[in-house]
């Protein structure tokens, strides 16, 4: 009970505090703090957030101004969590293809293919994975019938279009077996068509004059989806490549030198065979932990795949749960934790890696000048026995409510046939 | 029962009807042959002890501190004041935590294997929308190496079953997790086999995408009703059969049909109904069904509006078996809720924690933590004595084997897993798992424990996949 009293008490304080003034103003204190820099894990420590930033961490923090003083004695504070690879926005149910928005069977839109129009903030699917710690989310599209799936966007969890945080921070493009599906069956076709699309955009970028209406240059991919590609070309946003086979991580390396551009490793299964490479070509790996399933093309994933790359020194950015449960994120690294991957690690891999890989500025560390996208949890952060008693999204307090729990909440006590229906 | 009744009166009425009527001698009927029988031999085990453990006994207990002996395979006796006999192996318990091996009651092992492709998806014969004719053993690929890394996850025993695409989509079959060439091989002794029910979106949509019945959940009732109906005549036709065998009398033996034999054993009590249900008011209808046709539905699976019904389906003692926090993949899993099933556990009713996923079935024990802790939040006091229950002795309850494994009791087969600590933590893994007290995975000797087929050279010619 006394739990329940503690947690229901901290969200109505929480709450209210939301519709009054310095409402973006917490002192947690006395936490355990996973800060996701290089001062690693703070015990005993307060967080102070004005304004919707931190403006302090320390020791006995004295409040200054008004702020809602929250207890965090045995809990733990992080960055509010990242998932590096989502549908969040984009789909409502996964089987009813009215709501899903991911790709698109337009025969011309590759590269170009943004799917930032179509996020959906008001989604279900944004409070019951905020209320469980997820605060931002990297939304990427799905293949269509191009090799290139399009422009991924990052968000954060609001129920407004300001959620919006980029509308363009990745590309994304198939390798291995999906991409040889893409391209007519075989990886060797998708080799070239990859390799082609960036010499062309490169070519059409230093040509553009020599385009015009009227001109019969024959280009691997239309002119929108190879301008689409100028800012991969620029190093201003990654390749996102999906592959999992080691030789397949290490073709990519390859085209990624040859091009001068930047790319992510989106899979990874094998990547620990290759880590080495990935490390010394500063190439991130987007990857599950828990996907150990072995198939032709990652016949050697492994649970302690994620250990084994953070030790050849490749930075690590974690995904999981799908969509609806992108928060599960969280779990995927407590299992990697437990395969190896130090704790601190897999903090760093669902926050700070991924803002600064999708270049999200002032996110995903607890420290001063940062956006105080902060989770307060009841237990370890990456034990699956942990849940949140406060979220913050700049400053903002997320009440601990979604669909789910209101669901949860009115058939709590069954009453009956007919007087469920009034339970709200 | 009905049809018991009419066959006894229609019996005295004759007698009453003749007058010296003769007592004929019964005729002997040659059994019927079991098919595709268990040839399932524990491995080689030795007796031993697990000293300084605390123990989950699976039916509700904790032993804190504590002792368990096991014997010839059979667990031999659980607690606190066990006397431990002289010279027997002996493992050191002492910050690990003892259960019964894990049952997961809903796996498509070895039909839908990994790889994951065409030519190995053997789960669902989508060829018409009752199938209740197929085995899921007999398509079982034993080399799955899907099977070991479950049993990494203390999986001891695990029902497979074909998929959900049919309104009756075959026979289940309860196998224990043991290295085997054969599929017999695996076959746990003695389990009943399940019959595979589908509600609701996926039988609709596989048939009325291609403008067959079913179209719609109307169509999927009509599915079932005919289909109980057939099965009741064919079973009367048998049950006429043997009576009139009983009293003597000699009758051309009914020809057998695949399908309705596999229904008909359900109405004999024989077969158990594992029933892919997700909404609570299809739940209900499917219950009246049951009723209707005089049949028990012993689990629910996928479940995920239990928590809607608990009261009703703790009334009627029908298993709901569940996922922790799968939501969205179609519209009738959009109203899942974290606690149900805790809120499940909460009615009294039997809850259940399935995979239905060869990475979830590694691990069951996250997933149950996951249950426990949503429930807690919410103000229950569920600790781990209560939830080890939802993937050992509520699960052997589901699949009818309750009687020989699911707790730690004396007598019961000796399936254990030795945790490196309290499970229900991500952290917690599998160290020694046993089935019939033989050792049959040991994470300190990866040397000692068996590797597939499959995994064999198959990424290093000269060395293991793992």
């Amino acid at each position: 009970m006394r739990l329940i009293k503690s947690s229901l008490a901290l969200s109505l304080l929480a709450s209210l505090f939301t519709f009054q003034a310095n409402a973006e103003n917490y002192l947690i204190k006395n936490a355990t703090v996973h800060t996701a820099t290089a001062k690693g894990t703070l015990k005993n420590v307060d967080v102070l957030v004005q304004n919707g930033r931190i403006v302090k961490v320390g020791q006995e923090l004295a409040v200054a101004g008004k702020a809602t003083v929250v207890d965090g004695t045995g809990k733990h504070v992080t960055p509010g969590l990242i998932n590096a690879a989502t549908r969040m926005g984009l789909v409502e149910i996964s089987a009813v293809a009215n709501t899903v928005d991911a790709s698109t069977k337009l025969e011309n839109m590759g590269a170009s293919f943004n799917i930032s129009p179509a996020i959906n903030f008001r989604s279900t699917l944004i409070p019951q994975n905020r209320i469980n710690g997820l605060t931002r989310a990297i939304v990427l599209p799905g293949n269509g019938k191009s090799i290139f799936a399009g422009q991924g966007a990052a968000i954060k969890l609001t129920d407004t279009l300001e959620g919006l945080l980029s509308d363009n921070v990745a590309q994304v493009a198939a390798y291995g077996e999906s991409g040889a599906g893409q391209a007519g069956g075989s990886r060797a076709s998708a080799m070239k068509q990859l390799d082609q699309a960036l010499s062309d955009a490169d070519y059409y970028r230093k040509n553009q004059t020599r385009f015009m209406p009227g001109t019969d240059f024959k280009l691997s991919q239309s002119t929108n989806d190879l301008k689409a590609l100028f800012p991969v070309l620029d190093r201003k946003t990654p390749l996102v490549i999906s592959a999992h086979r080691a030789d397949d991580i290490q073709r990519l390396i390859a085209l990624a030198n040859k091009h001068n551009i930047k790319i992510v490793i989106s899979g990874g299964g094998e990547a620990w065979l290759v880590a080495d490479d990935l490390a010394k070509a500063k190439v991130p790996v987007i990857m599950d932990p828990m996907q150990n399933l072995p198939r032709f093309e990652s016949l050697a994933v492994r649970l302690d795949g994620a250990a084994k790359l953070y030790r050849a020194g490749v930075k690590l950015l974690f995904t999981g749960g799908g969509s609806h449960n992108g928060y599960l994120v969280r779990q995927s690294a407590g299992n990697a934790v437990a395969y190896g991957l130090p704790a601190e690690a897999a903090i760093e891999a669902m926050t700070i890696n991924t803002a600064e890989v999708f270049g999200i500025t002032n996110y995903g560390q607890i420290r001063v000048g940062m956006d105080a996208d902060i989770v307060l949890w009841d237990g370890d952060p990456l034990d699956v026995t942990s849940n949140p008693d406060l979220v913050l999204i700049q400053g903002k307090n997320i009440p601990l409510v979604s669909r789910a729990t209101r669901l949860r909440d009115r058939y709590w006590e069954l009453k009956g046939n007919h007087e469920q229906a009034y339970q709200y | 029962m009905n049809i018991k009744l009419i066959v006894g009166l229609t019996a005295s009425l004759s007698l009453l009807g003749c007058e010296q009527k003769v007592e004929k001698k019964p005729i002997e009927l040659e059994p019927e042959k079991p098919l595709y029988q268990s040839t399932y031999q524990p491995l080689p085990s030795e007796e031993f002890v697990i000293v300084n453990a605390t123990i989950l006994d699976g039916s509700g207990k904790q032993f804190d501190n504590a002792t368990l002996w096991v014997k010839a395979g059979k667990i031999q006796a659980v607690g606190n004041d066990v006397k431990i006999p002289s010279g027997i192996k002996s493992y050191d318990g002492k910050g690990k935590w003892v259960t019964p091996g894990l049952i997961d009651v809903h796996s498509h092992l070895g039909v839908y294997p990994s790889p994951s492709h065409e030519a190995n998806a053997d789960g669902n014969e989508m060829t018409g929308p009752n199938t209740a004719g197929v085995w899921a053993e007999h398509a079982v690929w034993t080399q799955d190496p899907g099977f070991d890394l479950a049993l990494a996850g203390g999986v001891t025993s695990l029902q497979v079953l074909p998929g959900s695409a049919n309104l009756f989509g075959g026979r289940t079959v309860t196998l224990k997790n043991v290295p085997s060439i054969t599929m017999q091989g695996m076959k746990f002794p003695g389990a009943p086999h399940g019959l595979k029910m589908a509600c609701g979106e996926n039988p609709k949509r596989v048939y009325g995408s291609k403008r067959q019945k079913p179209m719609t959940r109307m169509g999927n009732v009509l599915g079932y009703r005919n289909a109980w109906i057939k099965a009741a005549e064919y079973k009367k036709k048998w049950d006429d059969y043997y009576q009139a065998a009983k009293e003597g009398e000699e009758k051309d033996k009914p020809k057998k049909d695949l399908q309705l034999e596999t229904l008909a054993e359900v109405l004999n009590g024989n077969i158990l109904i594992h029933n892919h249900c997700y909404r609570a008011e299809e739940m209900a209808i499917m219950i009246d069904i049951a009723n209707e046709f005089d049949y028990q539905i012993s689990t629910f699976h996928h479940a995920v509006e239990s928590y809607k019904i608990a009261d009703l389906l703790a009334e009627k003692d029908i298993c709901s078996a569940m996922w922790a926090d799968w939501w969205g993949f179609k519209h009738e899993a959009y109203d899942s809720v974290r606690e149900n099933i805790a809120m499940v556990d909460k009615a009294n009713a039997c809850a259940i924690v399935h995979s239905d996923s060869a990475i979830g079935i590694q691990h069951l024990n996250q997933e149950s933590a996951k249950a426990m802790a949503a429930g807690n939040k919410r103000g229950l006091k569920l600790t781990a004595k209560d939830a080890i229950r939802w993937t050992t002795s509520n699960a052997a309850k589901s699949l009818g084997i309750e009687d020989k494994v699911g707790t730690l009791q004396s007598n019961m087969m000796a399936d254990v897993v030795l945790w490196s600590q309290n499970p229900f933590s991500v952290y917690a893994k599998a160290e020694k798992v046993f089935i019939d007290g033989a050792l049959v995975f040991d994470r300190d000797n990866k040397s000692a424990n068996a590797v597939s087929d499959f995994d064999l050279g198959v990424t290093d010619p000269a060395g293991e996949r793992l």
